[in-house]
Formats: structure tokens, sequence, C-alpha cells
């Protein structure tokens, strides 16, 4: 029950998806349609471990005064305010210039600018990291850094003070080089991932049972 | 320590300053230097212009705040220039937080403070008009003016909601419900995000599955892009293009060769590039937030070149290559 | 007043987030928090609001699809994860989800990432009137992306004229590549920034337009 069943159900579930694609029969239909309805409604019942780790955690923190405890109910205030607000106030969910809302407030001008500014911290990062770190120390390395340079300067509108040929090459390499390499490294990946679903249907791979009891 | 060695460990905080000052200066100068667009923005631009009332597209917000400045002027971009030609827009999310950036693009383009926007009609509004039989573009216009509503002065045109666009938004698991949508969209969104029922809407009438739709775009900033490769353009052939952050763009030019996406936006220039064929094709009558920030991409670009240049002459002038050489031995 | 305290609040929090580039400090420590906090809410609302209640709730209600009880029961197993006796059923509604959506991917994942890609691959290298430098371009192609699988085969020694010379072509290749990813992942970052510094002078000071 605790492991057979689950591995079970993979394999007989892959299976029956996989026959599923190739008999596009009517009944065959019946069934990936009620499977394309009932996944998103099982799938969205995820959240809420995510949400119950995100609890445990930050209030364990908060109980244990661990340092920095304080802003474990930075986490947590929002965590249960926001829904308890759409829950009160449904419509303050969409907001919008002309329907002002906490709910969307709180998502427009602290989520969006934070998450985005975050974001955007790298680039001041990545400007470093290219003093330190970026050296033709090899023929390769300096084949990476030409490479760089000639594309960086071929998609801003400055390169073209170099004239087309500078554009030209970089587009030259994104669309020859860069696609080789990339078809091959993608290629690598799909067959990666065509194995690794087969091992896990097929209940060779079972990492994913987890640690919850034998 | 020599002058090389002092230069190479100098405090990054400096390398920060001067990327914001020459992030901020262009900005404030204003140059605007002209870009020439490329093909892989051209034939996604030339697919929407072909399109009209009668056919349909999607348009994905599948990325997160943290790269809207990248991926929302694409979006924005693409809706309205299907709003320009009367083409309905299916707007959808493939995470939670990228339906709050569905809902801000979507403001973006309807927003009245914005000139060229576009005077939304809600669906309980133009009820009767439905009820009449009245669903054309052309007619629901005429009828709609007809009953005395102006359209203001600095409105592009009225878009009705349900004939015009609908706001799909998220649903969990989202490559199933992309799956789900080949055969019936209506099964996978009952309703939109405003509670509107979907079966009501003249467009999903029109357009029942992703079958009888003529374009999906993506604007992502992951992987979820592939999702409408792999289960809608695998599964039923629904063209696709992609536009995508820039970190990603070079992963997906094998797909742009091998014809499974019809063109690619990659970054805030691939944006910048369909902003500029907008204006050029008379769909808008200026360019956006995108060709306005190449000026600092520029200028940010040189910067870093020469950072890596002086990086490298102070590595190799002081004599940080031997020593790293020598350690390597040893 | 709305939308303007909405954006010194965000204009707030954006210089919240820069000051960590001079040093880690107790408001961008807030922020970083909060950010986890309503990214969370924010989900659990729109999940309820537009996925659980249209779908699950509102039917059930309305008592003309019990059947979605099947998958609203099977989604409340994940919740034992937090019960530790019978944690185990929470593998049920995994073992389901990722079952079949193994099952529905692999002919899909097979044709669009692996034949599609093949076939492509086998691009004629010459059509008349094409200039030398796409038919140049297609040589690399063809022999870059099998001299870029060559170096990634490691079940064999790179020795030899195949798989030697072809997987020392292959990571010329594979440099060209990196060096065009890493010239637009400069790009895709100092967007990012364009992006934060527009929202500060054009939206919050009205410096530019």
């Amino acid at each position: 029950m605790k492991r057979t069943v689950p591995l079970m159900i993979v394999m007989v579930g892959g299976i029956l998806m996989m026959i599923q694609y190739f008999i596009p029969h009517q009944y065959s239909q019946v069934v990936f349609d009620n499977y394309t309805e009932w996944a998103p409604i099982v799938g969205a019942f995820a959240l809420l471990l995510g949400v119950g780790s995100l609890t445990r955690v930050h209030s364990h923190r908060i109980k244990r005064k661990a340092p920095n405890w304080p802003y474990s109910w930075a986490v947590l205030i929002p965590l249960f305010g926001m829904p308890f607000l759409a829950l009160i106030w449904p419509e303050s969910l969409w907001g919008g210039s002309d329907s002002p809302s906490v709910f969307h407030f709180l998502f427009m001008n602290i989520q969006v600018p934070i998450q985005s500014t975050m974001f955007s911290l790298l680039a001041f990062y990545i400007a470093s990291a290219a003093f330190r770190a970026f050296r033709a120390k090899s023929a390769l390395a300096t084949v990476l850094l030409l490479s760089a340079v000639i594309v960086m300067l071929a998609q801003v509108p400055i390169g073209e003070i170099f004239g087309p040929w500078l554009q030209n090459t970089g587009l030259w390499i994104l669309r020859y080089p860069n696609l080789a390499a990339k078809r091959a490294i993608m290629l690598g990946v799909g067959f990666g991932i065509l194995a690794t679903n087969l091992k896990i249907i097929f209940g060779v791979e079972r990492n994913w049972l987890g640690g919850a009891g034998e | 320590m020599n002058f090389w060695d002092k230069m190479l460990n100098i405090d990054r905080r400096w390398i920060f300053l001067a990327i914001g000052v020459v992030t901020i200066i262009p900005f404030l100068i204003g140059i605007g230097m002209p870009i020439t667009t490329t093909t892989e923005v051209e034939d996604i631009f030339d697919f929407v212009n072909e399109l009209g009332p009668e056919n349909a597209i999607f348009v994905a917000f599948d990325f997160a705040p943290g790269t809207q400045a990248e991926c929302m002027p694409m979006a924005v971009g693409v809706v309205r220039h299907a709003f320009h030609n009367d083409v309905p827009v299916f707007m959808t999310a493939y995470f939670p937080l990228s339906h709050g950036m569905m809902m801000a693009g979507f403001d973006y383009v309807t927003n009245p403070s914005i000139d060229g926007y576009y005077q939304v009609v809600e669906f309980a509004e133009w009820a009767h008009l439905r009820e009449a039989g009245i669903t054309t573009k052309a007619e629901l216009v005429t009828e709609w003016e007809n009953e005395g509503n102006v359209l203001p002065e600095n409105a592009a045109n009225w878009v009705f909601e349900g004939r015009d666009y609908a706001l799909l938004g998220y649903a969990p698991l989202f490559h199933l419900v992309i799956l789900g949508m080949t055969s019936s969209i209506a099964n996978q969104y009952p309703e939109d995000a405003n509670g509107n029922a979907l079966i009501e809407m003249p467009m999903l009438n029109e357009h029942k599955s992703l079958r009888e739709v003529d374009l999906a775009l993506t604007t992502a900033g992951s992987s979820a892009c592939m999702s409408w490769i792999t289960y809608a353009r695998e599964k039923i052939g629904t063209p696709i293009a992609f536009g995508v952050t820039a970190v990603m763009a070079t992963d997906y030019y094998p797909y742009i060769q091998s014809g499974q996406i019809i063109g690619q936006m990659g970054g805030l220039r691939g944006a910048a590039e369909y902003e500029v064929l907008m204006v050029e094709n008379d769909v808008t009558e200026s360019t956006g937030k995108a060709f306005r920030g190449m000026d600092v991409q520029s200028a940010d670009h040189l910067l870093i070149i020469l950072l890596i240049i002086m990086g490298n002459i102070a590595y190799f002038a002081g004599g940080a290559h031997k020593r790293h050489q020598m350690k390597g031995r040893g | 007043m709305y939308e303007t305290i909405g954006l010194w609040v965000a204009a707030f929090f954006t210089l919240a987030i820069y000051s960590f580039l001079y040093k880690e400090n107790p408001i961008y420590r807030l922020a970083e928090h909060l950010v986890v906090g309503i990214s969370a809410g924010y989900g659990i609302a729109i999940t309820w609001e537009i996925t659980l209640e249209p779908r699950l709730i509102q039917p059930l209600l309305a008592g003309d699809n019990w059947v979605l009880l099947i998958p609203a029961l099977l989604g409340l197993l994940y919740i034992t994860r937090f019960i530790p006796s019978i944690a185990w059923l929470s593998r049920y509604p995994i073992a389901f989800l990722m079952g079949t959506g193994m099952g529905i991917g692999f002919p899909l994942t097979m044709k669009a990432s692996v034949l599609r890609q093949l076939e492509a691959a086998m691009a004629p290298v010459y059509a008349s009137g094409m200039p030398w430098f796409e038919v140049l371009g297609n040589l690399v192609l063809i022999f870059g992306t099998l001299a870029a699988l060559i170096y990634f085969f490691f079940s064999k020694p790179h020795k030899g004229l195949f798989f030697g010379t072809g997987s020392k072509i292959g990571i010329w290749v594979i440099m060209l590549g990196f060096g065009a990813t890493f010239g637009f992942t400069v790009m895709g970052r100092i967007s990012l920034l364009i992006g934060r510094v527009q929202f500060l002078l054009g939206d919050w000071l009205h410096l530019i337009e």
C-alpha cells in the first residue's frame, strides 16, 4: 500500500496515457478530456504543501526566537492576509487603474517592485563578474570572449556604427554555430528526459517516493 | 601589490556605481538611436498583421514579475497589434504570479491615462446587444456608438470583452491545460478571470479549441514556453511564436530553424523591434518602453565590454596570469 | 491618490532592494521576507478564485458533478504529508500526476525535442542563389551539431579521427554558442535594470517619458 500501489499508479497511468496518444478513439478521448479536467484540480492542492511548509518553518522560527525571527512575521502575515482579503472581498482580486483594492495594491506595489528589483541586481553582479573573471586565458576562452563581445555589440543600436558586418556576424553566430551547439545540448537533454520518464514509469527510478515511510 | 593588482581588487561597489550612472545618463539625454529589425521578429509581426476579426490568437503571460521588464513590452505589443486589427485575443497565465502580470499587461493596454489605449466595454455592459444577436465587431461598434457612447479622444478603439478579448488567466499544471484546450477551451476554463461564463462569449463560440486558433504567442522567462510547442504545436499543429528573455533566447534558435516556432522576440531588443515595426506599419503612433531602453542598453554594453578589456589588461599586464600558472604547476 | 501612494511604496521597496548593493540591511531583509509571503498568499488566493471555485466548488454545490469529488479527495491527500503516521498517502496524488503526466508527455516530447530536431538537422546545405555565408552556416550547422554531439558522448575516449577531432571541433562550436549566451545574458540582466530605472525616473519621478 505504501510503496507498491503508488508505483503501480505511476506505471498504469503512464502506460495508459501513452497508449491514449496513439489511439484516437472516442473512449480514449473521453479519458483524455476527463483527465485534463481533473489534473489541475489535483494539482491545485499541491499548493497546500508549500503553504504548510512555509508556515511550519516560520512559526518554529518565531517560537524558538531564532536569529532574525521578527522577519518571519513578514512572511506569515501576507501569507494568510492575502487569501483572507480575497475571501472577504473577492472583487478586490483584480484591481486595475479604475478599481483600487488592498489586494491588488500589495501585489502591484510591493510584490512586483521587490521581485523585479531583485532580478535587476544581477546586472550589477554580471558587470563585476565580467571585470574579474572573464579572461582570455586560452584559445577556447578567447573564442568565447570574442563571440560574447560581437553578440553584445550586434544586439544594440550603437553596434551599427561599426557597419553592417558586425550585426551580420552577430546574427550568423546566433543562427549557425550557436544553433548547432544548442541543438546538440537539447538532443542530449531530450534523450535524458525520455529516459527518465521511462525509468519512473517502470519503477526503476523511485527517489520521488521520498521518505514518507516504508 | 602593484597598480594592476590594485585595479583587479577594486571594491566592486565602484563597478556598481559605474553601471548605475551609465544606466541613468542616457535616459536623461534621450538619444533614440535607430534599430534595424530581424527576420525572427518580422515573421511574428507579419503573421499577426495578416490576421483579422475572423481569426483569434492566444497571448500567454508565462512570466513572473522578475522578468517583466523584458517580457511585458512583447506581450503588450502583440495585444495592441491584435486589438488594432480587431483580432480576438485569449490571454492566459502559466503561474499564479503571471496571472497578476496578465492583469497588469491588460491594464497597460486599456488604461485611459495612456494615449492610444483601448476603451474596454465589459461583458455585462453589452449583454443587450449580444442578446439581440449583434456580435461582429463592426456592427457592435456602430450600435454601441448609436446608443450615445463616445470614444474618448485619446483612445484608439473600443474593445468588447468576450468579442475582442477573454482574460482566461492562471490554472495549475498549465501544460495539461494547454493539452486540454486542444479539445475544448471552455472545458478548461468554465469562467474567465472576471467570472464571466466562457460559453456565452462570441469569440469562444467561433474558436472552441486551440485547433481553431491561429497563433499562440508565449512570453516567458522560463522553459514554460516549451509547453506550448510540446503540447499544442506537436499535438495539433498550432502555430507558436516565442517572446522570451534574452537569457533564454539563444536556446531556442533550433526551434526557429526547425519551423516549430514562427519567430522569436529575444529580450528587450526583440520587444523594441516589434515596437519599431508597429510604428512603421501605422499600428501605433510612437514606440514604447522597450525602444526607449535601447540607448541605455548600448551604453551599458559598451561599459561592460570596457570592463572586460580592462580586466584582461590588468590580469595580463600585472602578471597575475603567471602567478596563476605557477600555482597550477605547484 | 491611490496610484500616488502605490508609486511611493513601490519606489521605497525598489530602493530598499538596491540598498543591498552597498550593504545588507534590515530593510532589505524585510523586503526579502515580504516577497515570499505575498507571492505564496497571492498564489493561494488566485488558485482558489480561478481554479477551485469555478472548477470544483461551484459544480459540487450545484450538485451535478459529484465525480469531481475524486480529484478533490486525491488532492486533499497531499495534506497527509504533515501527519507522519499517514504521510505515505501523499504519494498517491504525486503518483497520479507524475505517471499520467509522463505518459502523456512522452510521445510529444519525443516529437518536439528529438524527432523534429533531428529532421531539421538534415537541412540542405546549398540551394540556388544562396549567399556564401549561408552555405558556410549550413555546413557549420550540420557538422557543428555532429561535432558537439560527439563532444558530449562520453562512452568512448575522445581519441582518433572521429572521436578525437570531432570532439575538438565540437568544443569550439560549443564555446561560440556559450559566448552568444553570455552576450545575451548580459543583455537580459541590463534590460531588467533598465525596467527598474524607467520606473524610478519615469513613473515615480517623472524625469523621463
